[in-house]
């Protein structure tokens, strides 16, 4: 019966267009929906749970098989042959610079996750769920960084921002995990909305949604009136400026990180700001370099401030999880002096950035979430007193990473800092490059404050108590500790990999595409 | 076209007479199925616009989803269902204003793009299906062009699925 049905289908006269779809391009996204969906269903199937570890087990495996679907990728992108190449009739864009996000958001899965294993055995919430949204939510990270439609780069961000308010929001007997959780929700939301209000606007101003195509129509055209694409381009950065918390829009992320489980905000801080990045280089680099003179001065602006914010605002906090939450804030500023400079050299310094900030802060993060006890609590600087003491090697490995993040030499954080302020200077914004400095000195005070209180000796300093350290957080640990320091010795490999990372826009391989537009020609 | 203007202000007068009831009832529940009589009125006016594919999605949105929301809302919030004297909220008549003012500001866009001038009419006025119609065009560049977003929009469902379980169950 089935092959009479085929034969009819077959010999219909209608041909049926299908696309062309370049299913490898798109492997590492698939590996990870496709997982978060075996994990889901392999949960609901199997009755008595798990040996406990597994899902976290799955999820790095997971994660790596990505990264390894990534890697011919990244081998046919950098092939002068065969190159980049775009897919899903010009949705998706496969370059050096996607496959490098890909990478690190990858990585970012691959921390949290080993960070989330101990801390849910802790707080007694065993469970599949935050393994599957993690993955759900990098599918959409990995989509926003190579998206070459807005549209895609909004559903990527969507995917990608609606996991995070439920991982924000997971711990349910802790009333700081829901605010934290709602005020992400209510706030992305208005994000979202502002983010796809632009799209609109800039649908209307350039008659595409096609990054390709807006590119082309702006280079081939003096628009009369550019105020439409002016102010689709400014809501595009205000959605963007919220999901890497970018002052003036960056309330949200003190109050979410501290209240939020650790080990998401370990996610949070790491692969949505990769992927925020990823998305706003992709958008305001590529497709509005026409518009850089327009774009250049609001960002400098956002640099400045979210600087300033980030690093005089943690001087003053006395919790360690609100300390980088705002000392996120400052790399956030960090990585837009890059992106202001809009050269070659300075997206690279970006993916640099990125991808040394994330083993930087994803490994921060999991040292607070084994330090802190149950109920995800004691993360305030007085907890860390005597940490020396009682985990000197945690200690010894945060103080490493906490100096990393303030640029000291021979970690990865001297290079990424070095990287930005030479692209800057390079563009003409020595300005910018000497704030720059300055607040990564002031900053500098917060991370030396929650060094002195952990090394520190004296009368406040409290009893000994065990910290237990899960061996995954361990795992975690070690590997961005390695990575953090070896690229500080040796910053040549990601250096030169970040720099073959160039997107680029071309236009879409298979000619027989529909017009993406979806409208017909007008009468 | 004499049909298709009769059934134009038909529609527009049920449009008109449920929406004054949508603000008028003093019954919650009546005022929310007045508002799918709008609703669905103005889904009719679409297929009078042979917009067939836009008449279906404001069927299956606003009728088959929004509305349901609501009626949900109402029944699973509300203990009172029946007549509700206080229903009118005491500052309607700012409500009233600003929806002038707005219907005013609307108005004044239309007249000013088209100036009272009727557009005249093709020779040939009846609804035909044209190849390359209203749903096949976007059929088409949904399965085609729009393939990849459209799936994923499914996975962004699946992951705000999993979400809601994850908030709403009990330990």
């Amino acid at each position: 019966m089935l092959a009479s049905l085929w034969q009819q289908l077959s010999d219909s006269p209608v041909p049926i267009d299908s696309v062309d779809l370049a299913w490898a391009g798109l492997a590492p996204v698939m590996i990870l929906i496709g997982g978060a969906l075996l994990i889901l269903a392999v949960d609901s199937l199997v009755p008595r749970r798990l040996r406990p570890g597994s899902y976290a087990l799955a999820t790095v495996l997971l994660a790596a098989g990505a990264m390894v679907a990534a890697v011919p990728l990244w081998q046919r992108v950098q092939d002068a042959e065969r190159g980049p190449f775009a897919t899903a009739a010009g949705a998706i864009m496969v370059d050096g610079f996607s496959v490098f996000a890909t990478f690190v958001i990858l990585s970012a899965v691959i921390l949290a996750a080993l960070s989330f294993d101990g801390w849910l055995r802790r707080e007694e919430m065993d469970g599949a769920e935050p393994y599957v949204l993690m993955l759900l939510s990098a599918s959409g990270g990995v989509m926003m960084a190579s998206a070459n439609d807005l549209i895609v780069m909004f559903l990527g961000l969507e995917i990608l921002s609606i996991a995070v308010y439920v991982l924000a929001a997971m711990h349910l007997r802790k009333i700081t995990s829901q605010e934290a959780g709602v005020k992400y929700f209510v706030l992305g939301a208005f994000s979202s909305a502002f983010f796809l209000y632009g799209i609109a606007l800039i649908y209307g101003g350039t008659g595409s949604t096609n990054l390709v195509r807006i590119a082309t129509y702006l280079s081939a055209t003096v628009l009369g009136d550019s105020g439409l694409v002016l102010a689709g381009l400014a809501l595009l950065l205000v959605g963007f400026g919220f999901k890497v918390a970018a002052a003036p829009f960056h309330f949200w992320a003190p109050d979410v990180y501290q209240g939020a489980p650790t080990p998401s905000v370990a996610w949070m801080a790491s692969g949505v700001k990769v992927a925020g990045f990823a998305g706003l280089l992709r958008v305001f680099y590529l497709a509005f370099s026409t518009y850089r003179l327009d774009w250049q001065p609001v960002i400098f602006v956002l640099a400045v401030l979210t600087m300033l914010v980030g690093s005089v605002l943690a001087v003053v906090q006395t919790d360690v999880k609100r300390m980088l939450a705002y000392s996120s804030i400052n790399h956030a500023g960090f990585i837009l002096v890059a992106v202001q400079a809009a050269t070659a050299a300075g997206v690279q310094a970006a993916l640099f950035y990125l991808a040394a900030y994330t083993f930087m802060v994803a490994g921060s993060f999991g040292v607070i979430a084994v330090v802190s006890r149950k109920g995800d609590i004691g993360t305030s600087l007085d907890d860390y007193r005597g940490l020396s003491r009682d985990r000197p090697v945690v200690a010894f490995a945060f103080a490493l990473l906490l100096l990393a993040q303030a640029g000291v030499p021979l970690t990865s954080g001297f290079f990424a800092k070095f990287y930005v302020i030479t692209a800057a200077i390079e563009a003409g914004s020595s300005t910018l490059a000497i704030i720059a400095m300055i607040t990564a000195v002031i900053s500098s005070y917060v991370y030396l404050r929650i060094i002195v209180a952990m090394y520190g000796a004296g009368d406040d300093v409290p009893a000994p108590r065990t910290i237990p350290l899960p061996a995954a957080a361990g795992l975690a640990l070690v590997i961005s500790l390695t990575v953090t320091m070896s690229v500080g010795v040796f910053p040549g490999t990601l250096a030169s990999l970040a720099e073959r990372a160039t997107p680029v826009l071309i236009p879409e391989s298979d000619p027989g595409a529909v017009d993406p537009s979806g409208v017909p020609p007008g009468p | 076209m004499v049909a298709q203007n009769v059934f134009f202000y038909l529609l527009a007068g049920i449009i008109l007479f449920s929406a004054f009831r949508v603000v008028t009832s003093n019954n919650v529940v009546h005022a929310a199925l007045y508002l799918v009589a709008v609703l669905a009125a103005v889904a009719a006016e679409y297929v009078l616009l042979a917009a067939e594919f836009v008449a279906a999605t404001q069927v299956l949105v606003y009728i088959g989803a929004i509305i349901v929301l609501f009626l949900f809302g109402i029944m699973l919030t509300r203990a009172k269902l029946g007549s509700d004297q206080d229903l009118t909220h005491p500052h309607w008549a700012l409500s009233a204003a600003t929806a002038v003012v707005m219907f005013g500001v609307m108005g004044y866009a239309l007249v000013d793009q088209f100036h009272w001038t009727a557009t005249p009419l093709p020779a040939d006025t009846r609804l035909v299906s044209v190849d390359g119609s209203n749903s096949a065009t976007v059929s088409d560049s949904v399965f085609t062009a729009y393939l990849v977003p459209f799936e994923v929009v499914s996975v962004l469902l699946l992951a705000a699925l999993v979400g809601a379980i994850v908030l709403a169950r009990k330990d």
